[in-house]
């Protein structure tokens, strides 16, 4: 029998507030939706392999793109189901934040579509599979901003502890799905472009020295546009090196890093000297690791190097965790940051003016006080900058792909 | 430049879009999310309990004054409470508050704390007339929440750990006990001083719902009366279902005290009830049941009622359960009769039917002399057992402070003990 989930009694509801009932409840998933999930997650914890990801791409047979694919159509709907599964045991009040449930929607039919979705068994189902994959993955390209905004709303119904939990099981969980998705979009491609350079997420040619000087450039332009000033960046040690690497991955851990580097150093000098003498600049060493016989290195090093002024004590034990952010202090009475967690940053919009707080250098108290941003991107404010790349340098730790 | 910087601005504009509010549910619970400050600003409030006797002192020596008081007592304390419900309620995860069952009391809840919170302040007797409808409304429109609640909450069993379900749950009861004893007994204070009720109904003295002379020993033989004959829902009916049992009352018989009649009486009908169907399962094929022992214990503070029978005990194939308070739980960890088909089956029926279940005496034998009853032609008859007798006298036990206590003699019978303040001063139990 079925039974409606909401029941008027006349008699008791006036025309008026029927007129404007609101559901307030959204409806549960409907039962396909909860079966499949719960066969998905419970299913046996397969931790990311990656050579055997990366194997598909070498040699690039036709086979080996249909393993591809059916390897992809197993673990990436296991990890979403298991997303899923982790949004919907958060407090009813947070799940009712729009920004929120529009990341638990939109999982939720990534999955659906993943989930029933026939396995490719040619190479033409697996090109339309492949295009679709990609739109797919383009569509969640905004969750983590989209997630942080969330939760910045939220921070009154969740601890920080809690929040930190749900969030680094989240984005661990994102990068091995891009990652085994965009491996498989990228073999895809290859396979009908026989003379493409890179086969798979990896380059195992990647230059470090390259990137850093691609990543300094980008960041650069976007301190002097943010804070009118930016220090050049040098680069030594192996700078002809190369190593196997998802470059994506390197390419934010270093933006991430650098942006904090330009930004303390470009505030911290001006609070110094005001213009008197030039910014120091950013120094980043490259070392490639020994390969001695007997050495157990396996690591490619890169240290950044800034005069920024350090951070206090107080602030070592926040820095890694979500939201944290030093944009914003030293503003006053504003939306009541202070710079601590969840400090009240716009997010999406052009910086207004707001009351300058910084002492000397007002135009950065303008700025920072909304957050440090551009038409180009934030420089600094959302707080989620370190700790993501803590979490993507870990991750790709388990690459020991040296030998490749 | 890589794609990776081209992302950023097109990121973060595309936060503001309206594309975010895009479906009107989405719509609607997002407007929810942001008005939330209302509640927070209720929830921040405490409760303010009031015990027994103060009731009873306030309702003595009625007047004007003293009802719109009253009145606007109630019109305060209601939201609060209904507050504290409704936050508790988005504590608990997404995937529980979007069971059926349970988004549909979220969503009552709403609607009551929003009527409440608008509600204008009573003046005069006319006001206050027009506003115990307003509330006879409000507890008519919520009578489906004990079955809501318990279907929902037994669905959401595999979300939550049993004791924050079981916990959360009490909350809830005890809560709605609490509000509807506030609303009642003022209504039935309005009726009583507009000359529209007589004071004495009964051979017993009351004010307003709270009975001052409630006589133990007549209430329990009311209650065994209305059970004597009565055909039991047995669904494995190895038990002759009609074999009368009989209750005899022994102890403290003159025992009289002030306490709500409803809440005793059900709490009393529901353990006879239990033990007369255990006596006839057990005692399959004799016609002579040995009878149940009501024994009545009046101490300093407490009234006790202990209620025997020859049942074979609590630990039965019936009640899969590890120990006797696993009975009161909804949890089907706890107990796994909570996701029996037919129980799910009869809490939707309860559930969707406008009468509701009040947990009242009343209601069952109403249902009862409602022969031919139509639901039951039409098969959907609340026959059927939904498990909620035990929890609810438990709450009802409590919710002055009191207890309810079960012990099994496994292969004899069973030894329920209830004990009940007397003195009428302890507080509600409803500051959490």
């Amino acid at each position: 029998m079925n039974f409606p989930t909401r029941l008027f009694k006349k008699s008791t509801l006036s025309f008026q507030s029927r007129r404007c009932y609101i559901r307030r409840a959204p409806a549960p998933n409907p039962r396909e939706v909860t079966e499949l999930l719960t066969k998905y997650a419970s299913s046996p914890h397969r931790p990311l392999n990656l050579s055997a990801l990366l194997s598909f791409g070498r040699p690039l047979t036709p086979d080996a793109v249909l393993a591809s694919v059916s390897y992809s159509l197993e673990e990436i709907p296991r990890r979403l189901a298991t997303r899923v599964q982790s949004l919907e045991a958060l407090p009813f009040i947070v799940g009712t934040n729009p920004y929120i449930a529009s990341i638990l929607s939109a999982h939720r039919e990534s999955f659906m579509w993943l989930a029933t979705y026939p396995t490719p068994s040619t190479l033409e189902e697996n090109a339309k599979f492949a295009e679709t994959l990609e739109a797919l993955v383009e569509k969640h390209a905004n969750d983590i901003p989209t997630i942080a905004k969330g939760f910045q709303e939220c921070s009154k119904y969740m601890t920080n502890a809690q929040i930190s939990e749900f969030l680094d099981g989240a984005i661990r969980n994102r990068i091995s799905v891009r990652l085994i998705a965009e491996q498989h979009i990228s073999l895809s491609r290859a396979i009908h472009e026989p003379n493409h350079p890179n086969v798979g997420v990896v380059n195992t040619q990647c230059s470090p020295a390259d990137m850093v000087r691609m990543c300094g450039s980008f960041v650069s332009e976007l301190c002097e546009a943010t804070l009118g000033a930016s220090p050049v960046i040098t680069i030594e040690g192996d700078r002809d090196a190369t190593f196997a690497y998802v470059p994506v991955h390197l390419e934010y851990v270093l933006t991430e890093l650098l942006k904090n580097a330009f930004r303390a150093t470009v505030e911290h000098h001006s609070k110094r000297n005001r213009g008197r003498s030039s910014i120091p600049p950013i120094l980043t060493t490259l070392s490639a690791p020994l390969r001695l016989p007997g050495s157990t290195s396996n690591y490619f090093s890169i240290r950044i190097r800034d005069q920024g002024g350090g951070f206090p004590p107080a602030d070592i034990l926040q820095i890694f965790s979500y939201a944290f952010t030093t944009a914003g202090r030293g503003a006053s009475g504003d939306d009541g940051s202070g710079g601590g967690p969840y400090a009240a940053q716009h997010v999406g919009g052009i910086a207004a003016i707001g009351d300058g707080g910084m002492g000397e250098g007002n135009l950065f108290g303008e700025i920072t006080g909304k957050g440090l941003q551009t038409g180009l991107g934030t420089i600094a404010g959302l707080g989620y900058g370190l700790p993501m790349s803590r979490l993507y340098a870990k991750s790709v730790l388990l690459m020991q792909i040296v030998n490749i | 430049m890589s794609l990776l910087s081209t992302r950023c601005s097109a990121k973060l504009s595309w936060i503001n879009s309206p594309r975010i509010l895009k479906c009107s549910r989405s719509e609607s619970t997002a407007l929810h999310f942001y008005q939330n400050k209302q509640l927070e600003l209720y929830a921040s409030k405490e409760p303010k309990p009031m015990t027994l006797r103060q009731l009873v002192f306030f309702g003595r020596s009625m007047d004007e004054d003293r009802l719109v008081k009253s009145a606007n007592y109630v019109r305060t304390e209601l939201p609060v409470r209904i507050a504290h419900r409704l936050r508790d309620l988005q504590k608990l995860p997404y995937i529980v508050v979007t069971q059926e069952g349970i988004s549909k009391v979220y969503e009552l809840y709403w609607s009551a704390f929003e009527k409440f919170r608008k509600y204008p302040p009573i003046t005069n007797l006319e006001e206050n007339a027009a506003f115990c409808e307003f509330l006879a409304g409000l507890l008519d429109e919520h009578a489906t929440v004990i079955p809501n609640l318990s279907l929902g909450m037994s669905l959401s069993s595999p979300y939550l750990a049993p004791d924050d379900l079981d916990s959360f749950m009490r909350r809830m009861l005890v809560s709605r006990i609490s509000r509807r004893v506030l609303a009642q007994h003022h209504i039935a204070l309005s009726e009583i001083y507009a000359g529209k009720r007589k004071l004495w109904e009964s051979a017993e003295p009351n004010v307003g719902i709270i009975t001052t002379g409630l006589n133990v020993k007549v209430s329990i033989e009311k209650c065994a009366n209305l059970l004597r004959n009565q055909l039991l829902e047995i669904e494995d009916a190895e038990g002759n279902a009609e074999t009368p049992v009989e209750v005899v009352v022994e102890g403290h018989v003159d025992m009289r005290f002030s306490y709500i009649r409803e809440h005793l009486e059900y709490i009393v009908f529901e353990l006879l009830k239990n033990s007369i169907r255990a006596t006839r399962i057990k005692q399959a094929g004799s016609t002579n049941l040995p009878p149940i022992t009501a024994t009545i214990a009046a101490g300093d503070n407490a009234v006790g009622i202990r209620i025997s029978d020859q049942g074979g005990g609590l630990f039965t194939p019936q009640n899969p359960i590890q120990n006797p308070s696993d009975l009161f739980s909804f949890s089907h960890i706890r107990n796994s009769a909570r996701m029996e088909h037919s129980r799910l089956i009869s809490l939707r029926t309860a559930s969707s039917y406008h009468r509701g279940v009040w947990a009242t005496v009343n209601e069952q034998v109403e249902s009862w002399k409602r022969s031919p009853d139509p639901e039951k032609e039409a098969g959907v008859g609340r026959h059927a057992r939904m498990g909620i007798g035990l929890p609810m006298s438990n709450i009802f036990a409590t919710y002055f402070g009191g207890s309810l206590d079960l012990k099994s003699l496994d292969g004899f019978g069973t030894d329920a003990y209830v004990r009940l303040p007397k003195l009428g001063t302890n507080l509600e139990t409803v500051n959490f």
